[in-house]
């Protein structure tokens, strides 16, 4: 069983097809998924490179504690320069693969280079024999879900895996990483944001396959303490509110009441869809049609993962959440929820972020290129996109790249990227949160749900957001399990047997921060490239329009010290 | 008087106020305490009919509400908790 003191890397070679393993470094001990993709990256990526070219680097990095028995701590951070933003990425999923990574003692994936064949696919085997690249020709262009189904003959029953649909093929940059779920069954998770899918094609790297066979969890330094710690925090956790038990997808009406059920491209903060498109209605689905709330990873507490079938009983897609039910919802005025599931099972099957893709749809529906609401028309639209149509390049381009198709003069976005339904006027220190973050407009990077601060407040409540939020994703907790930084730094002693002080974690979260900035600077952007576009600025909805001035956003940029706050503020994306 | 604590996403009205005292015999009475202070307030917790929207939960000095929420009994002191799940996915 591997231990904290065991761990590995795997280092891949696409341009020889060749794969090793060397021994993690010690001092990174307690860094992972995003965290540790930024310290990487700005060690072994040049920031001028050609994302899409053999010298970016693609990194696959499982969290801290992943593979061990804390509770909902599975997550991995697939990280990279991003095509869509011209910076550095991370984009952070459940499902399996990062358990089971860390189950094996491997605590990073390092992919670099590019076969000389642009044609030619690979994929990586990685068990507990070892690593090795194979030929993956036969599953070129293939969807997800048949994919999987073909790697779930090819391997054991026990594997997982990490896959590129043929949006990543196409290089196109609104393309996702996915991972199987619990019980390896369906590619339904996904890494979304920021076109790591197509980084991943550009190395011709259609799968990894992960079994860790008969591993088991990771084995922490100071068992007793973390067994503690984890009765304890799931105690903790099932005795309280468990707010997510239904899924993101039931923040809908609440979200249409705060102005931010974003309806036909941002024009308005509220749907008259709300009924249909909240997400109870898909947990009322259940008792007719079947389907569950789930786990997405094992040792999962929160299950926020909603399994939807269709009309006959059968398996369409999960997990809806919130987030798809907006962009790919009310944003293109369509009402139904049980569309917009068929939106997501096609997304999912091509490797599409589902809010990139929706926003795209909506500056096309805006520009005239397709009705408001027209579910079978988006439904052929999406079906386009692996048969290499110009229109479907451009939507799996994402939103900027559809407003040069279109012409459209309305494209919501900051540094290239779609924004997600959490709107910046209503939610200003949300706002602040797109305009500074190295991911661009990315709620997960530091979402603040606070429609009543005053402006001198934006820049603490997003700066103290965005460092939880970067050490969650960098501990392999999910966020909604909402852990804060002093629940981390006491798992992470105990994982190591030592003290890890409030001052070390706060340090992690801003020296993520600051690596990530400043591979962002080196790439050349700047402060000013990361303000939201002019949608943002010059359309009000509920009489708002984002106005925060750069003098209060480039205060993001100094480390502020830390208020007592900070310690037990929930993550929150 | 009883305290309502308020979550982040209802402080527009209250101009990002964390806490409201108010007079009241009920939970309801209080809602309506806080509404008259800060217009804008009940058509956030409470629907069109009156009754409480659905998707936050209630909690009396920590224990969780159930039943007629909006009639039970409060005692000066008592501290209001509303819980509501916001998150993207
Ligand atoms: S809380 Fe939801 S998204 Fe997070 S690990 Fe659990 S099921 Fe997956």
């Amino acid at each position: 069983m591997a231990g904290p003191a065991d761990d590995k890397m795997i280092r891949v070679d696409m341009t020889n097809q060749t794969a090793t393993i060397e021994d993690f470094p010690a001092e990174y001990r307690l860094l992972g998924g995003r965290a540790l993709s930024a310290k990487i990256l700005s060690a072994e990526c040049d920031p001028t490179c050609d994302p899409l070219g053999p010298d970016n680097v693609l990194v696959m990095a499982p969290g801290v504690v992943s593979g061990t028995a804390a509770p909902t701590s599975g997550r991995i951070s697939i990280g990279g320069k991003s095509p869509l933003t011209g910076g550095i990425k991370e984009a952070n999923t459940g499902g399996q693969p990062g358990q089971h990574l860390m189950k094996l003692g491997i605590r990073v994936i390092v992919v670099k280079g590019q076969p000389s064949d642009a044609e030619a696919r690979y994929g990586l085997e990685v068990n507990a024999d070892g690593v090795k690249v194979v030929a993956a020709d036969a599953h070129k262009m293939k969807r997800n879900y048949a994919l999987c189904m073909d790697l779930h003959g090819e391997y054991p029953k026990t594997a997982s895996f990490i896959t590129c649909g043929p949006a990543g093929e196409m290089r196109l940059t609104g393309a996702s990483v996915a991972t199987t779920d619990q019980d390896n069954r369906y590619p339904a998770r996904h890494a979304a944001r920021g076109g790591l899918g197509a980084v991943m094609g550009s190395k011709g790297l259609k799968f990894v396959a992960v079994d860790p066979g008969r591993s088991g969890v990771r084995r922490p330094a100071d068992r007793a303490r973390f067994g503690e710690l984890c009765k304890t925090y799931t105690k903790d956790y099932q005795e309280g509110p468990q707010m997510f038990q239904f899924g993101t997808s039931s923040v809908v009406p609440m979200a249409n009441m705060l102005n931010t059920l974003v309806y036909k491209n941002r024009v308005e903060g509220q749907s008259p869809d709300v009924e249909t498109l909240d997400g109870a209605r898909i947990v009322e689905s259940f008792e007719t049609r079947g389907g569950e709330m789930h786990n997405c990873m094992t040792g999962c507490i929160v299950k926020c993962s909603n399994i939807v079938h269709d009309a006959q009983g059968e398996y369409k897609t999960s997990a809806l959440e919130f987030e798809t039910l907006t962009l790919l919802g009310s944003n293109c005025a369509v009402a139904s929820w049980e569309d917009v599931a068929d939106m997501d099972r096609l997304c999912d099957e091509l490797g599409l972020d589902t809010i990139e893709t929706g926003g795209a749809i909506a500056i096309l529906m805006d520009s005239g290129g397709l009705d408001w609401g027209d579910a079978d028309g988006m439904r052929t639209l999406l079906n386009e996109i692996d048969q290499g149509t110009d229109r479907g390049k451009a939507i799996g381009n994402g939103a900027v790249a559809t407003g040069k198709f279109t012409g459209h003069h309305r494209v919501p976005h900051a540094l290239g990227q779609t924004i997600p339904a959490w709107d910046p006027r209503p939610l200003k220190a949300t706002g602040v949160t797109y305009c500074t973050s190295p991911m661009g407009a990315d709620h997960t990077a530091g979402l603040v749900v606070n429609p009543g601060l005053s402006q001198d407040q934006y820049v603490w409540e997003s700066q103290k957001s965005q460092i939880v939020n970067a050490v969650c994703d960098s501990s392999g907790f999910c966020q909604f399990l909402q852990p804060s930084l002093d629940d981390i730094r006491n798992f992470y002693g105990a994982l190591y047997d030592e003290e890890v002080s409030r001052e070390q974690i706060h340090d992690q979260g801003w020296q993520c921060l600051e690596d990530e900035w400043a591979f962002n600077k080196a790439a050349g952007l700047t402060a000013e490239d990361g303000y939201l576009s002019e949608a943002l600025q010059k359309d009000p909805i509920a009489g708002q329009v984002f106005d925060v001035p750069m003098d209060i956003i480039n205060q993001m940029y100094t480390k502020l010290p830390a208020q007592e706050d900070l310690f037990a503020a929930k993550a929150s994306g | 008087m009883p305290i309502i604590q308020i979550p982040p996403p209802y402080r527009g009205p209250t101009g990002g106020a964390s806490e409201v005292d108010v007079d009241g015999a009920t939970l309801l009475e209080c809602l309506q305490g806080v509404e008259a202070k800060y217009p804008g307030f009940g058509p956030l917790v409470l629907d069109a009919k009156g009754g409480l929207r659905k998707f936050a939960t209630w909690f009396r000095n920590g224990d969780k509400l159930t039943g007629d929420v909006l009639s039970t009994p409060l005692e000066p002191g008592d501290a209001i908790d509303i819980i509501s799940s916001v998150a993207g996915g």
